[in-house]
């Protein structure tokens, strides 16, 4: 193991971090944490998928949506295959956790009901998981991961075109489609900039950043995200509570609402005129939403079958 | 030598290294791993988890068979 010393010289040498015996237990410590999120995240977004993707309005539309989730799932594997060469359980992470204590963003707690919200979820989700993880694959200090993300940004691109493509779609056809893709859109939107979690002026320090497992603030990915979100849905004619504007001859995209604010999540409906705070979020979020327990327990309710039958049963 | 050995409900599982290549010109390349309790089991996972490109060279060879002289951080 290395010394606090030599080891702070390596991840500002920029050099990439290989194996256990390279690391301080304070950064394996950060780092599980970092790819529990992100198991975590791809791991939650297949039963929210799937829930959505049985609503397709074509066979085609289903086997787009069912692929999605196979990469998802492939996705989370990655990570959670990366936790277990660093001593994790595997099957205990994803089977034997409580629902509550999965760490993936509130955002996937609300239901998709429909095949609008879902191509929705593929624009706006996906793209915030693209910023995520873009950033991670460029910048991570750990070498395995780092390479692991090859695959998953090839495949998030897909997603991210498959939600924009229907997006598009459906706000040419006009009427009541387009009406539905507004009102999924208005619920959608400020929950993905949430996703970004705290603003960097009250988030004093962060140990991902010094350790090299991100290498952008959290205002920097919500501004990356906003930047390619807003453009796009203004081209294809939907409406979002964002815009573009000069500050200290910068541009910055800026929210046309109080952020944070009250989220009814059994409504879907934000409440523009009441704002609150960070500490409500989070209290909201560590709460964890709606659809928790049910998407939870979609994946692990046959496992604990399973192993009640079988003789190897550990 | 470490032998990667993980527990699975279904038994025993070992890691498998998956490497493929795109081209004819390029070589055989590392894109990931999996476990699995057998060989024909790490094909099949291989072959569905690893689907990201039309690979024209795909194997797979247990980890612990893999001999290594040196590695980083040793």
């Amino acid at each position: 193991m290395p010394t606090a010393a030599e080891f702070e010289k390596t991840i500002k040498s920029g050099e990439l971090i290989e194996s256990r015996s390279e690391m301080t237990p304070e950064y394996l410590r950060e780092l599980k944490h970092t790819l529990i999120v992100s198991g975590d995240t791809e791991l939650i977004s297949a039963p929210a998928y799937y829930l959505a993707a049985k609503k397709a309005p074509s066979i085609n539309a289903f086997m787009t949506g069912i692929a999605i989730i196979q990469d998802e799932l492939a996705h989370a594997h990655i990570a959670y295959h990366i936790l277990e060469e660093l001593g994790e359980d595997q099957e205990k992470l994803i089977f034997s956790r409580d629902p509550k204590s999965f760490r993936y963003p509130y955002a996937f707690d609300v239901p998709l009901d429909s095949w609008t919200e879902l191509v929705v979820a593929n624009g706006m989700y996906d793209q915030a998981g693209f910023c995520l993880l873009g950033d991670i694959h460029d910048k991570c200090s750990y070498g395995p991961w780092k390479r692991g993300l090859n695959k998953v940004m090839a495949e998030e691109n897909f997603h991210l075109r498959n939600g924009r493509t229907w997006m598009k779609r459906i706000s040419l056809a006009g009427g009541s489609a387009k009406d539905e893709l507004q009102r999924a859109v208005d619920w959608m939107f400020p929950l993905s900039v949430e996703w970004f979690g705290l603003p960097d002026d009250l988030k004093m320090h962060s140990t991902q950043l010094e350790y090299r497992l991100k290498g952008l603030t959290n205002d920097q990915l919500r501004q990356w995200w906003l930047s390619t979100v807003v453009p796009y849905c203004e081209q294809i004619g939907v409406k979002v509570p964002a815009h573009k504007e000069t500050r200290d001859g910068k541009e910055v995209w800026v929210l046309d609402y109080p952020f944070p604010c009250e989220f009814d999540a059994e409504e879907k409906r934000w409440d523009f005129g009441k704002p609150i705070t960070w500490d409500d979020v989070l209290a909201r979020w560590r709460a964890r939403g709606p659809r928790n327990s049910e998407m939870v327990a979609m994946f692990q309710e046959e496992f604990h079958k399973f192993r009640k039958t079988h003789k190897n049963g550990n | 030598m470490v032998t990667d050995k993980y527990k699975r409900v279904s038994g025993d599982a070992v890691e498998y290294e998956v490497f493929a290549r795109k081209t004819r010109g390029e070589p055989l390349h590392q894109v990931g791993s999996v476990v699995a309790p057998d060989d024909d089991l790490a094909a099949a996972y291989a072959r569905a988890t690893y689907d990201e490109e039309r690979w024209i060279e795909m194997t797979i060879v247990r980890k612990d068979h893999v001999i290594a002289l040196w590695s980083p951080g040793e």
